[in-house]
Parts: C-alpha cells; structure tokens; sequence
C-alpha cells in the first residue's frame, strides 16, 4: 500500500465515496441535480468555515462549545452596525470579525491564564453570549440588513460560483497556511503532542492558547457574516446548537481529541461527509429524530476510533526494559 | 584560546520545602570530555540537571561558569545558548511531527523567526542526521520510529542547537547492545570534535566504556571526581552508598505460612519471570532501581497491570483480578507512592477519608450511610494508627506527610486487609517520622499481616525488611534474608547483572 493510502484522511475520503453512492442510488432524481449539489454547498459552506477555527483548538487539545454563540452574536453585532453605523460591506465584515475577536479573547482569557478548563470557559461564554445576542435583538429577526449588502450576497462569480465561496477558499487556504508556514500553526501541533516538551523548547503556551480562541472567535465572526449574506437576515436562534455540526466535522474529518493530529483536509472531507449525510437523509426520507441519532453516533464512532488507537499504541508501550 | 573546562559549578545547593537535595555541590567538565554523573535514587543527579536545564533556580550563592563566563543566571533559553543540551529520559520529542521537524523546530525557534521555513528545516536536518551518519528519513512520523532512532533524532535535535555539552539522562534505557555500540561510536565522534558529554546512567558497566571521569553524587553531596582508570565497580558502590542516615532494625516476632505465592509472573515491556512466595507476619522489601519494574510488578498484583504469563496463588489458590476492587475483596490492600494524587481526598475531612474504602459496609436498613457508625469506625482506626491531631473532622490536605501517610493505611486497615502493599512508604516524609510508620508496619506484621513494601531508600529496607527481593531490568536479579541483607550486596545486585562485582 502506498504511503498516503494509509493516512485518516484517504480513509474518510473513501468514506464519502461510499456514501456518496448510496444516496445516489438511494434516490438519484433528486439528489444528483446541480440544485443539489449546490444546496449541499451553500448549506455547509458556513459550517465549513467555522471548522477552520475549530481545527487548531482540538488540535491543541483543547475544544470550543461557544462557537455557535460566537457566530450568533458576531452576526448580529455586524447587522446592528451595517442597519446604524454604515452599510460598507468590508466594514460589515470588520465589524463581526472585531466582535469575534472580542468575545473569543474572553473565553482565551479564562483558558489560557486563569488556566480554567476549556469546556468548562466556554459552556459558560456560551450560555452568556447567547443571552446576549436574545437581549440585543429581543429573540426577533433581523430583517433590515442594507439592500447593498444583500445583493452582494446574491452575487456569482462568473455567473457560476456564489461569492461566499470566496470566503470559504480564503479562509481555508489561510488556516492551511497558519498551520503549516508560521511557527504558531506548529507551536499548536507541538502542544498536541506533548505540552511539557513544547515548553520547554521555548514556545510561549499560555500566549498560543489566548490566540487560539481569539482565533476562532475571528473566524466564527466571518462565518456569521458570511451567513448573513447568503439569507439576507439574522436568525439570532439558527445558531443554537451549531457547536455540535462544527465539533463534529472536524472529528469525524480524523482530528483526535486528545490533540496532535488532524489536517485542513481531513476537516473538510469530514464537513462533506457530514453534509451528505445530513442531505441523504432528507433526501430518504429519513425522520429528523433518526438523523439525529445517526449524527450522534458517527461522531462517537469516529471518537472511539480514535481513543481505541491511542489505546493499542499505549499497550505496546515498553515501560521497563527487561533483560 | 581554548578553555580547558567547559563547564564549572561550585557551591550549588537546592533546598525544596521538605528537603535538601542538593548540599553544596560542584561539577566540573572538561571541554570534549565524556564524563558520568552517578548516584543512587535520590542522590540528586536530576536536581543538578535541571539546575544546568535552568528549570530550577538553585539557592543564593551558586557559582555557575560556562567557557570562562560566570553566569549569573540559567533559564531554559539562555542555558540553550550557551551551549548546555539536554536529553531527559523521554527525550522530549513530538511523537505527531516529522524527524526533520523535531531536529529542526527548537534551533528555528530559537532564532526568534515567526514564519517557517521548512527547506532551511530538513538542511538543519539533513545536516545533523549525515553527521551522525545515521540513516533516518526526513519525512517519517516520529512516532513510528524505534525507540533508538527516537533517541539518535533527539541527539540530533541537540547537535541542530549547536550544543557544546550534551546531557543524556539514562540514554541506553531502552536499547539493545548493538544500538548501545552505534550511541558510543556517536559520542566518541563528538568528543573528537570537542563536544563534552554527560551521562547520567546506572549502568556502571557501560559508564566504564565511554568515560574517562565520574562524579559521585549521594544524598546530595558531591562525593568526588575520580578518573576512571582508578576505578572498578566494587569501589564504585561504596563509594555510592556510604551511608549518613540508618534506622534502628526492627525484626519480625514470627513469621507464618505462605500467603501469596507468585510464579512466573511475566508481562512483556515490564517484568518478566517473578517467583516468590509471602508469609504472614512478614515485611517483604522489594527494592532496586528506578524503571526495573517493581511498582509494574506489584500493579499485576492488585489487578491494575495484567500479566501475560504466569500464576498468582492466594492461600494456594489461583486467582486473576480482573480490577483493583476483585483484589481489594480477596482481602489485598494497596498503598500507591503518590499519595497526595492516588491516596487521599485531600479537601475531604480525614473521617471520609478513612471510611472511604468500607462505605458499604456503614450502612444503615435503608442503604444509606450511617453517619454514627461512620464516626465510630473512623475514631477507631484513628486511635489505632494514632494520627496527630486526632481531629476526625480536618481536611486530610492539611496532615503532615507522615500523618496523611497513616491516614491512607488506615483507609486500607479498615478494609482489614491479610496482605498490604505499600509502594515508597515514607517518600517526603521526615525523618523522625519515617521511623514510626516503620514501627506501625513492624507491628501490622506482629498482628499477622503480611506486607510487601517496595523502597528505594536503602536504609529503610535494610531497617524492616525480613526478606529482600532486588529487581533489576524486569526480572529478580537477588533475594537476600536476615543477616545476609546489606547495603553491599542489595547495591550489586541493583546495579550488576549476576557475578560481575569488580
């Protein structure tokens, strides 16, 4: 077997593969139409984009449940901004990346100082954020928005590509790029792999953990503009819930939860097979309490996977060296 | 000009809160010297590594002196520059990144760049790996590799920050003879370029092919410098165990019948071929050094490490705990060294504490616990194992070391246990009050249990101990009873493999 035939992320692929399959056996009128296919796109563009802020926290180790709260409240903050301060579509944009940053500096602040930990910092921001966002907007949609911005969220490239792909592809390609080319993208894998000895060879811990969460709080404020633009409104509820998609792409795309491992890739594959999962299922006819028990369990079985592995691994571990 | 030393440290000590590792040491390496640093457990050689790693800051008044510049202050950084390379025990390398990452990323950090640039990465590599001559593909997965092409790319990690003098704490641990031969050829290279190394080892044997000098740490004194030449193994141990501190030596009354008989006991990885038998009434001392395998061995027996091979017999019958609780029930009681993280609730009171292991059994009709009969039961081990302050309702964090030491065997006295192993009684514990946990075990084995204690500290071994086993790599390398146990023969049997004193 080749070399890259071997790795998580071929493995997933497959995956996909399969299911992709399925469907289309399943029900190949529907599902293998270019509406589709571009629904599929649209719906998880989003969701992909916030995994990008995902992958470098769980790759750290570390997890971030207010991801959805951040997307909510940033979205909403870049709405009131655009509806009262200016409707300048990049200032609109600046506008929820500042208030992501924010809010993800709080939750990095707690993490990374106060060494509290991270599942515990961000259940409570989340539930924090959340009333925030239903004081702002009184639970009511936010209806609107700037009629510029909203055209612009209408507008194809080459009348072929929606221009929220842009901002996917920019997003990825800078996430790849932080991970791989600056010294802070390798600081998180070094993390992942063994704190003490990143430590030690002279990374600045509690400083690369605050940047994480500043981080994703950057990239959540994107996802929710981004959002934003492609229906036109803020749906301050839509978010609720959204933790769950963005945790669960990214470790159903191969990243372990113990840190360490995980690639760009593997989380996109793994935001795709989720997508299609989720489509397959409507398109089946599948009942919603079903799809939820199904999504629940393809991110416990990607997880045991993971643990199982880690387990074997230690088994094999020589503690002491017999004569 | 060359400086003849590399390195010279006068007047270092290290006073922790309950201890003085470190007593005013010195440590002196010639430049391109291969020189070992040895001790036994706890002589403070670890002390003085991380002291030169800057990662303990040693007492006002240390005399520090790197290629002629006195130092005034070592942090992990500015140790790294000036040279000092260190590979602890478990290298720390990153088991998730390439090998050129691992060479690489420390001096690439170091530099202070923000950006990578991985060509520059696999030259630094690249360079470091041809020197050693070793053959070790750039683009591997650390984690797949051997454990001795691990320790060669942390070798290499060091020679990619430039050291001038490399530590390596216990670097043939995990090798085989021939990756030793390959390691030594590799040090006798850097020495030829005038890189000094030190070896912290127990392996004295080895220690005789590459160095030319020894320090002898013990206690944490500096014990001398003595050239190899001069010096034989035998000489060596004295010289290593010279003792300052002893106990009064507390015999059995009686010893009973065999309790416990282990045959054969194997698990790959941590011990292999254990045999020996338990009496009632009896201390059995296991000793030996750090990483041969004692605390795995008695983890196979209290059902928290499964062997592959071999038989437990518990009053002659064969038994096989699948848990620590199936042992706790067969009446086997386990004092784990760390009792701070393993053995107490430190917020909890020292009543809860001590009923903790017999909840169940302080029950009233309606299954909950009865407070009274709790209280009862705690007074009574706490008058038994008569623990300062007799204080059932303080926080067991706030007992001494010797006193939480008594709370935890009381704990496990409740469960009344027939056999109690306890692993480094009297670890952190000073010494006054290490010798009445001596007289409290001494007396649990006057009442008929059997204990097996497992020290390091050869003066309480040799105070308690009615039977000694010595495990050295994995297996039972001495067994020594009454009189024949001394500090003389326990040492060679730790150190050596069988017959090769002097």
């Amino acid at each position: 077997m080749k070399e890259w035939m071997k790795t998580k992320e071929f493995m997933i692929l497959m995956i996909v593969i399969a299911v992709f399959l399925i469907i289309s056996i399943g029900n190949p009128t529907a599902f293998l139409t270019t509406g589709n296919i571009f629904d599929i796109v649209k719906s998880n563009l989003v969701l992909a984009i916030a995994a990008m802020g995902m992958l470098p926290i769980i790759l750290t180790g570390g997890i971030d449940v207010s991801v959805g709260a951040l997307m909510g409240v940033a979205s909403v903050m870049s709405a009131y901004f655009m509806i009262h301060v200016s409707d300048n579509i990049a200032l609109g944009f600046l506008a929820g990346a500042l208030s992501g940053i924010l809010f993800g500096a709080v939750n990095g602040a707690f993490i990374a100082f106060m060494k509290m930990p991270p599942i515990v910092a961000t259940l409570g921001t989340l539930s924090i954020y959340q009333g925030l966002m239903n004081f702002i907007t009184n639970g009511n949609w936010i209806t609107n928005i700037p009629a510029g911005f909203v055209e612009f969220g209408k507008t194809y490239l080459f009348d072929l590509v929606p221009v929220q792909f842009i901002f996917l592809i920019v997003m990825v390609a800078l996430t790849w790029w932080l991970l791989k080319y600056t010294y802070w993208g390798r600081g998180v894998f070094a993390i992942g792999g063994n704190i003490i000895s990143a430590e030690r060879i002279g990374f600045n811990v509690k400083r690369l953990q605050f940047m994480l969460y500043m981080f994703i709080g950057f990239v959540s404020g994107i996802a929710g503009v981004v959002r934003t633009s492609i229906f036109g409104q803020v749906d301050p509820k839509v978010f609720t819930g959204f933790e769950l998609k963005v945790i669960g792409a990214v470790v159903v795309g191969g990243a372990s939860t113990s840190g360490g491992y995980g690639s760009v890739l593997g989380t996109l594959l793994g935001v795709v097979l989720m997508g299609l999962l989720e489509n397959g299922m409507i398109l089946l006819k599948i009942p919603t309490f079903w799809q939820k028990i199904f999504i629940g369990s393809v991110i416990l079985f990607a997880v045991t996977a993971d643990i199982l592995r880690a387990k074997r691994a230690e088994a094999k571990r020589i503690k002491v060296d017999v004569a | 000009m060359e400086n003849e030393y590399f390195l010279r440290v006068r007047n270092v000590s290290k006073t922790f809160p309950s201890v003085k590792a470190l007593d005013n040491v010195s440590f002196s390496v010639k430049t391109g010297e291969v020189h070992a640093l040895i001790g036994e457990n706890g002589a403070g050689k670890s002390t003085l590594i991380k002291i030169l790693a800057g990662v303990y800051e040693p007492d006002p008044g240390a005399h520090i002196e790197i290629e002629g510049e006195v130092i005034g202050k070592l942090n992990p950084i500015t140790s790294v520059r000036h040279g000092i390379s260190i590979i602890f025990q478990d290298f720390s390398l990153f088991a998730n990144l390439t090998v050129a990452e691992n060479i690489a990323i420390s001096s690439s950090l170091q530099q202070g760049s923000t950006l990578v640039d991985w060509k520059n990465m696999r030259q630094i590599a690249r360079k470091a790996i041809d020197y050693l001559g070793v053959d070790i593909p750039l683009d591997s997965r650390l984690g797949n590799l051997s454990i001795a092409k691990q320790q060669l790319v942390a070798i290499a990690r060091s020679l990619a920050s430039n050291a001038k003098m490399i530590i390596m704490d216990e670097p043939t641990s995990a090798l085989s003879k021939g990756e030793v031969d390959i390691l030594f050829k590799i040090i006798r290279n850097l020495q030829a370029d005038g890189i000094s190394v030190v070896f912290v080892s127990h392996k004295l044997e080895e220690l005789f092919e590459v160095c030319e000098t020894f320090t002898i740490l013990r206690d944490g004194k500096y014990i001398g410098d003595y050239p190899a030449r001069e010096m034989d193994n035998s000489k060596l141990i004295s010289l290593m165990v010279g003792r300052s501190v002893s106990y009064d030596r507390l015999e059995a009354k009686a010893i009973g019948e065999t309790i416990l008989e282990v045959q054969n006991l194997t698990k790959a990885g941590n011990f292999k071929d254990i045999s020996f038998q338990l009496h009632r009434g009896e201390i059995l001392g296991i000793t030996g050094l750090v990483g041969s395998g004692r605390t795995e061995m008695v983890h196979a027996l209290f059902g928290l490490n499964k062997p592959d091979n071999g038989t437990i017999l518990l009053n002659g019958s064969p038994v096989d705990f699948a848990t620590p609780s199936d042992a706790v029930a067969a009446g086997i009681a386990f004092v784990p060294e760390n009792r701070a993280l393993e053995g107490l609730v430190l917020r909890q009171n020292m009543r809860d504490n001590i009923t903790l292991a017999v909840l169940d059994q302080l029950t009233n009709s309606l299954k909950l616990i009865d407070q009274k009969r709790l209280l009862n039961e705690a007074e009574k081990w706490i008058k038994e194992i008569n623990v300062r302050p007799a204080v059932p309702d303080m926080p067991a964090g706030q007992f001494s070391g010797g006193n939480a030491q008594r709370i935890v065997i009381g704990k496990w006295l409740a469960t009344h246990p027939k056999i109690l192993i306890i692993d480094e009684p009297t670890n952190g514990i000073d010494v006054g009050a290490k010798a009445e946990i001596h007289r409290l075990m001494r007396q649990l084995a006057d009442d008929g249990m059997a204990i097996i204690m497992i020290s390091s500290e050869l003066p309480e071994v040799l105070a308690i101990s009615d039977r000694v086993l010595v495990m050295r790599r994995g297996r039972i390398n001495g067994e020594f009873m009454g009189s024949q146990i001394n500090s003389e023969s326990i040492m060679n049997k730790a150190f050596l493999a069988d017959n090769k004193v002097g």
